[in-house]
This record gives structure tokens, C-alpha cells and sequence, in this order.
């Protein structure tokens, strides 16, 4: 047993290019892409034949006969297989919440080392049976005598060869999250500029990335693809200015453009203890300092959908006695412009810190040249999953980069969570 | 040798007219038929520009059982050099023809992996015939290289059968060419069980361009003397390769000898020994355990090209990136 908990080093990161929804990887699955994407870091890292101490991953959009989608993929790949592996699923949160996992057993001494992942694809859906055909066959094998079945079998409809498709809606409210975070933005009184110019800077910054070759040992070519078939180098305020908004009616500003794309893709993060590392002669980018995860209820109290990670992080400041202030890099999830700027004005906002986080004062504004430095989800495109890994190794990579200083994590999930984490560089 | 270069890929159903003419009495008088000469011709067939499709591999990789990786399978090469062979077995000078031939062996040496992108150059040689007491077999040899540099050979050995037909006469063939292959030592525990489906051979044959009547039809199958379609032997190679995919090295041989035809519907096993230096591998069928593939799968050391011919050359464990 280990007397207090150990840093946890992050190693760094592999990711195959994210695509567009049904284009380049429409034909791939998530146990595909998962499996390209540890190939890729174990590559990366020499991990062939190791045996690491767990691989926690997960895909949002999942079909049932990916049960252990992870501890497959893993079978697939040159790790050990005595390598074990679980899935985790938690929205958009997943690949954060996974980092955190694998983190803390480390931490606690429990594993030396090991792989947080996601993946997600919305071209190789899992369509289910139709819901009513479903439980027409259900009753059919309830039955014991042939008569019994026919008779089940008389309830079969023509429009039940409509699948159930997988929909981007919440359960309780039957409302999309671009219409919850149109809500979002008119409460926090969003305007249309901000968010498109939120927009172009995160293509700018992720084009920026790819040319100095930043996203080099983070991204491995993945069929045919080789940097996210989202990203628009050329993206400006102007030719986004004249897009029509797809959430919140006719006077509402969200579009295509300040939205995150449906895509698909998948990313892994080589996690362990210091002396692991040092041992292999592996790199140590950043350490993993904390995490925190947090959930609102938007379905009775009227809180915005995505507002979680606004809840999340004075809990992870207060523990660390850090204030908002005190990162060189911040690190939040577009998943639509309108989110990004929702959560940093609720941040700046003393009404909001005092009534909903019970706090004296508000947590203040951050220093924006600080925010999504390398490009975030409105230019990568977002496959839920596999954003929290994105994030962490490209984080992970810019404070080596940088040598010391600290960096925040936010990311917003469905059913109302929020998982955010704190990196730290190597040199104090 | 005769090199001849081709500017697109042969189309398959055209070739396959002319390779299955012979089974006509007569038919191999004619020019454009094969079946007049008395020995392989010494001709090489080019391919150059060629690109796997990813779609395509995705299917073939679905069928087979691989994941769609960055790199093409091991076996996917043999897909692309398939109507090269066609082309060259539909020849007017070819002895005999194509359908109905039984492949009996396949060697395949992967130098590296090949990028799903990467554009190969193919050339498909026959070898010539060679004597085999239930007929004569001869061996299709196919080459891929990228940039001048060679990354893949694959050999498939087919034996045409002269005397009486069926399976019980190739199978009778394959043991008394390797009398002591596989059956001798005690047979390993199997690590999986495969299920296949009565549609397996059109489900591969439209993944992969192969449509030898044996494969499609109960129907096509009997005519040439099997009692129902028989699973492709490239198929379950591939499935036993997929099997064993994450333990493949980049750089590796793996040849084997297809045994006992798979009559589809079927219930098959697969079964493995070794490890890091060579690894045995068979596909047997689960209930009489009658063997139907034995192969024998190792690492190729990627330093020393001249190697690969050499399946003794042992790497241990091979990076090829």
C-alpha cells in the first residue's frame, strides 16, 4: 500500500483524424476506429506485448452486440492480452471521465499504468429493431404453442420496418441540445457575433496547429484520412454571418457553423506513475493533478442543460485553493459556441455565483487568449467519446510545450453533467 | 518470359466464360479457349497503378472478420492479383481450364504492412506443371511491389485434377503430397468456434471477385463433382489470419495447405500452438475433427529482405513501421 497518492503522468496521446458524419469512416465501427486508435499509441509508445494495469474507453452511440466494446478492441491490438479493459458511458463526458479513472488508480497504486479512450460514430449507427416489433417478437417467444405464436405474430405492422433510430434528444425534456443550449444562450443573452467568432477561432487555431506541426505525434492518418476533414484553414466572420440558424427559431443564433458537426472518430491517452514511465524511457508531458464531475437537473429546476461544468469547477478550484484565474490554458468543449460563452459568463456572473454555486463572489472572467489555444470541437469535430481524449493530449502536449503552468479541462454532457480536470506541467 | 503489362484490371465475368469453356467436349479446339497447350506458358502479367478501395476492404474486412485498420490484411493483396490469375488461366494457351481447379496450397510473405493507400504494382507468373499422382498442380505466383520495392509475394498452388474428380480424390491428393503434415502430433485444444452460414461462399465470392461455381450453389457445386458449395480456401485463411491479428507481426510469412474441403452450411473450429517465434494454426471440422486447413504462421525479419524466402529466419518480435 502507498502512503499518499502518487502524480499521475500523462504520456501522451494518439487520435485518428476526426471525419464527417457519413463520409470517409462510414464504414467503419467504433470497435475499428478504437482499435486504430490505440494501434496508433501503442506504436507511438512501443507498447507491444505490454501488459497495462486497465484500458477504460466507451462510445456514446453504442449497439448492443458491442457489449465490451473496449476489451475487444484491446483483443485486436498488440497489447497484452491479459490487459484488462471495461466501458464506460457518460455522454460527451466519456472520455474525460475515463482519463479520470484510469487516473485514480494510479493515483492510489492500484495500476502502474494504463489507456483512457472513447469513440463514437454517427455513420455506423446502431439502428434498433423498430420499439413495437420489439416487443411483438418478445411476446412471440413468450409464447409456448405454435396457434399462441401465429396469433402474436398477426400484430406485425408494414411500418414496423422503420428502425429505431438513435436520436440526439433528451429523454425527459424531447428537446434536441442545440435547442437546450438555445435556451441557453437567449437566457445568458448570447449574441450571434461572439459565437461566430468563437467559431473561427477555433478553426484558426486548429489550422495554426496543424501547420507548425503541433498535431503531429497526436494524430495518426486513418483511411486516407490525415487531419480532421472538418477544419476550414479559410473559415471567417464574414462567410459565417450569412449562415441561417438551425437552433431557436427564425431569430436565433445558432448554426451549422457555431454548432459541433455529427462526426466520427475515436482517441486514446497513455496514462502511468511517474517511475513507469522513466523506467521505458517514455515521455512525461504533463501530470493529471484532479477531476471533478458534476450534474444539474434540468428537467425540474429549469437549469440550462449544459450549464454542469459551471457547477463542476468551484468545487475542483476550492479543493486545490486555486482560483479561475490561475491557468495559462483553458480547455472548453465547444460543443456549440453558445455553451462555451453560457459557461464563462455564468463564471463572470455574481448573481449566478451567489444563488446557484453559493459562493461570495463571482469566479470572475479567464484571460481569453488562454481558451482552446490548439483548436477545439467546432473545428475537430466532436465524436462524443473520443473529445475527452482529444482535449487531454492535446492539452497534455501544449503545456510540455510551454514547460510549467497549469491547464483547465470543461467539457458538457447530456442529462445534464459536467466533468472538468486540471493538468499540470512538468517544471514548477 | 514474356512480360505483358496491362493498362486496367481484367474483368472477371468475361474471364470466367472462357476459363469455365473447356468443360464444353471440344470447346478447347478454339483459339480463344484454353486447353490446347501441353505446358503452362512462360508469361508474367503487370498491374501497375493499383489501389485498394477502402470500401471495399471494409466489406472484405467484414466478411473475413479483420478490423478495418490503416493497412490492408495480410491476405487482401490476393484479392487484387485474383483477376490477374484469371486472366492468366483464361489464356488460349493455358492447359486447362480455371473452374474447377482446387487450390490446394498458399504461402503468403509480407515484407511490411501495406497502407490502405499505397499503390502497388502486381505481376502474377504461373510456374510450371509439376506431376502429382492425382493430377498436375502448378503454382500462381503473385508479386506486389510499391515503388520498386517488393512488400508482399503470395503463392496459390492449384491442381487440376485428371483422374476421376471430387473431393474424395483432392482429398486423397493433399495427404499423400505431405504425409506427415499436422496429423501426427496431438491436435490442440481449438480457441474458437465459427459458424457458417450456407451463404458464405456468395458473401466472400462478392467481396473478394472469386465466383467459382464451387462456391456459389449446391447447384454449380455438384456438376463438378463436390456434393454442395464448399467454403473458399482464401476465405478461411483470411479467417484464421483474422483470428491471429493481434499477434501478427508487420513482417511475417504464413503458408497453408487446405485440406478437406468446408461443406457449407458448416461448424467449424479453429485451433493454435506457439507463440512468438512461429505459431501452428488449423481449421478442423468440430465434430469428426477432420482437418480442413493447416498452416503454420512467422515473423520475417524486415532487415534483411533477402530473408523473406527463408521461413527458418526468425525476428522475434517485428516492428515494421
Amino acid at each position: 500500500m502507498i502512503d499518499s497518492p502518487r502524480r499521475v503522468a500523462i504520456v501522451g496521446g494518439n487520435r485518428i483524424p476526426f471525419a464527417r458524419s457519413n463520409s470517409v469512416y462510414s464504414h467503419a465501427s467504433n470497435q475499428d476506429m478504437l482499435t486504430a486508435a490505440l494501434d496508433g499509441l501503442i506504436d507511438r509508445f512501443s507498447l507491444d506485448g505490454e501488459r497495462l494495469g486497465e484500458v477504460a474507453g466507451g462510445a456514446v452511440l453504442k449497439h448492443s452486440r458491442d457489449r465490451d466494446l473496449t476489451r475487444e478492441s484491446v483483443l485486436g491490438t498488440r497489447l497484452a492480452p491479459e490487459t484488462p479493459a471495461y466501458d464506460v458511458q457518460q455522454a460527451c463526458g466519456t472520455g474525460l471521465e475515463t482519463t479520470i479513472l484510469v487516473a485514480n488508480k494510479i493515483a492510489l497504486g492500484q495500476i502502474d499504468a494504463g489507456i483512457a479512450c472513447g469513440a463514437d460514430t454517427t455513420s455506423d449507427a446502431p439502428l434498433g429493431l423498430n420499439e413495437d416489433l420489439r416487443q411483438v417478437l418478445l411476446d412471440v417467444n413468450r409464447q409456448k404453442s405454435v396457434g399462441g405464436r401465429l396469433k402474436q405474430l398477426t400484430r406485425v405492422r408494414p411500418g414496423h420496418v422503420v428502425p429505431a433510430i438513435p436520436r440526439n434528444e433528451e429523454p425527459r425534456t424531447g428537446k434536441s441540445m442545440g435547442e437546450h443550449c438555445a435556451i441557453m444562450a437567449d437566457e445568458w443573452e448570447i449574441g450571434r457575433a461572439e459565437q461566430d467568432e468563437l467559431a473561427v477561432a477555433s478553426h484558426h487555431n486548429l489550422a495554426a496547429a496543424y501547420e507548425r506541426g503541433f498535431m503531429e505525434n497526436l494524430v495518426t492518418p486513418y483511411l486516407g484520412l490525415e487531419q480532421d476533414q472538418n477544419l476550414r484553414a479559410d473559415s471567417s466572420a464574414e462567410k459565417l454571418a450569412k449562415l441561417k440558424p438551425v437552433f431557436g427559431g427564425e431569430e436565433g443564433t445558432m448554426t451549422a457553423a457555431n454548432s459541433t458537426p455529427l462526426s466520427d472518430g475515436a482517441s486514446a491517452v497513455l496514462l502511468a506513475s511517474e517511475e513507469w514511465a522513466k523506467e521505458r524511457g517514455l515521455p512525461i508531458l504533463a501530470y493529471f493533478a484532479d477531476g471533478q464531475t458534476a450534474a444539474i437537473d434540468h428537467v425540474h429546476k429549469r437549469e440550462g442543460l449544459l450549464m454542469a461544468p459551471a457547477y463542476a469547477m468551484p468545487q475542483m478550484l476550492d479543493r486545490n485553493g486555486l482560483k479561475l484565474q490561475d491557468f495559462d490554458f483553458y480547455e472548453i468543449h465547444e460543443a456549440f459556441a453558445a455553451q462555451v460563452l453560457c459557461t464563462l459568463r455564468a463564471w463572470e456572473d455574481p448573481e449566478f455565483c451567489r444563488e446557484r454555486l453559493a459562493r461570495d463572489e463571482a469566479l470572475g472572467a479567464i484571460d481569453r487568449e488562454g481558451l482552446n489555444v490548439n483548436g477545439g470541437s467546432l473545428a475537430a469535430g466532436h465524436p462524443f467519446a473520443a473529445t475527452g481524449g482529444r482535449i487531454v493530449a492535446s492539452l497534455a502536449k501544449a503545456l510540455n510545450e510551454r514547460g510549467s503552468g497549469r491547464g483547465v479541462i470543461s467539457i458538457c454532457a447530456a442529462g445534464g453533467q459536467g466533468v472538468v480536470a486540471i493538468l499540470e506541467g512538468t517544471e514548477k | 518470359m514474356a512480360t505483358r503489362t496491362l493498362d486496367s484490371p481484367p474483368r472477371i465475368m468475361p474471364l470466367y466464360v472462357r476459363a469455365a469453356a473447356p468443360m464444353i467436349p471440344g470447346a478447347s479446339l478454339l483459339p480463344f479457349v484454353p486447353g490446347r497447350g501441353k505446358e503452362v506458358p512462360d508469361v508474367e502479367l503487370e498491374l501497375a497503378g493499383v489501389r485498394a478501395e477502402p470500401e471495399a476492404v471494409a466489406a472484405y474486412a467484414r466478411v473475413c472478420g479483420f478490423s478495418l485498420r490503416d493497412h490492408l490484411p495480410a491476405t487482401y493483396p490476393h484479392v487484387l492479383a485474383f483477376p490477374l490469375h484469371m486472366a492468366v488461366m483464361a489464356d488460349g494457351s493455358f492447359p486447362f481450364g480455371a473452374v474447377g481447379l482446387v487450390h490446394v496450397e498458399n504461402r503468403i510473405d509480407q515484407l511490411r504492412r501495406i497502407g490502405l493507400g499505397e499503390e502497388l504494382t502486381l505481376r502474377v507468373r504461373p510456374t510450371k506443371l509439376e506431376p502429382h499422382s492425382r493430377g498436375q498442380t502448378f503454382s500462381l505466383v503473385s508479386e506486389a511491389s510499391i515503388d520498386g520495392e517488393k512488400v508482399w509475394e503470395g503463392t496459390s498452388t492449384m491442381l487440376c485434377r485428371q483422374r476421376g474428380s471430387g473431393m474424395q480424390e483432392a482429398r486423397k491428393s493433399y495427404s499423400e503430397r505431405t504425409p506427415n503434415s499436422g496429423e501426427t502430433a496431438e491436435a490442440p485444444p481449438a480457441s474458437a468456434e465459427w459458424k457458417l452460414g450456407g451463404d458464405l461462399g456468395r458473401r466472400y465470392a462478392a467481396v473478394s471477385g472469386d465466383r467459382n461455381p464451387i462456391h456459389m450453389h449446391s447447384l454449380t457445386a455438384k456438376p463438378l463433382g463436390f456434393p454442395g458449395a464448399i467454403a473458399h480456401g482464401m476465405w478461411t485463411k483470411a479467417r484464421a489470419l483474422a483470428a491471429l491479428e493481434s499477434r501478427l507481426p508487420g513482417a511475417f510469412g504464413v503458408e497453408v495447405r487446405f485440406r478437406k474441403p468446408i461443406l457449407l452450411p458448416a461448424r467449424v473450429e479453429f485451433a493454435q500452438t506457439g507463440g512468438e517465434e512461429e505459431i501452428d494454426f488449423t481449421v478442423r471440422d468440430t465434430k469428426r475433427g477432420t482437418p480442413h486447413l493447416n498452416g503454420r504462421l512467422w515473423p520475417l525479419d524486415t532487415e534483411d529482405p533477402g530473408s523473406a524466402g527463408n521461413p527458418k529466419t526468425q525476428a522475434g518480435r517485428s516492428n515494421s513501421k
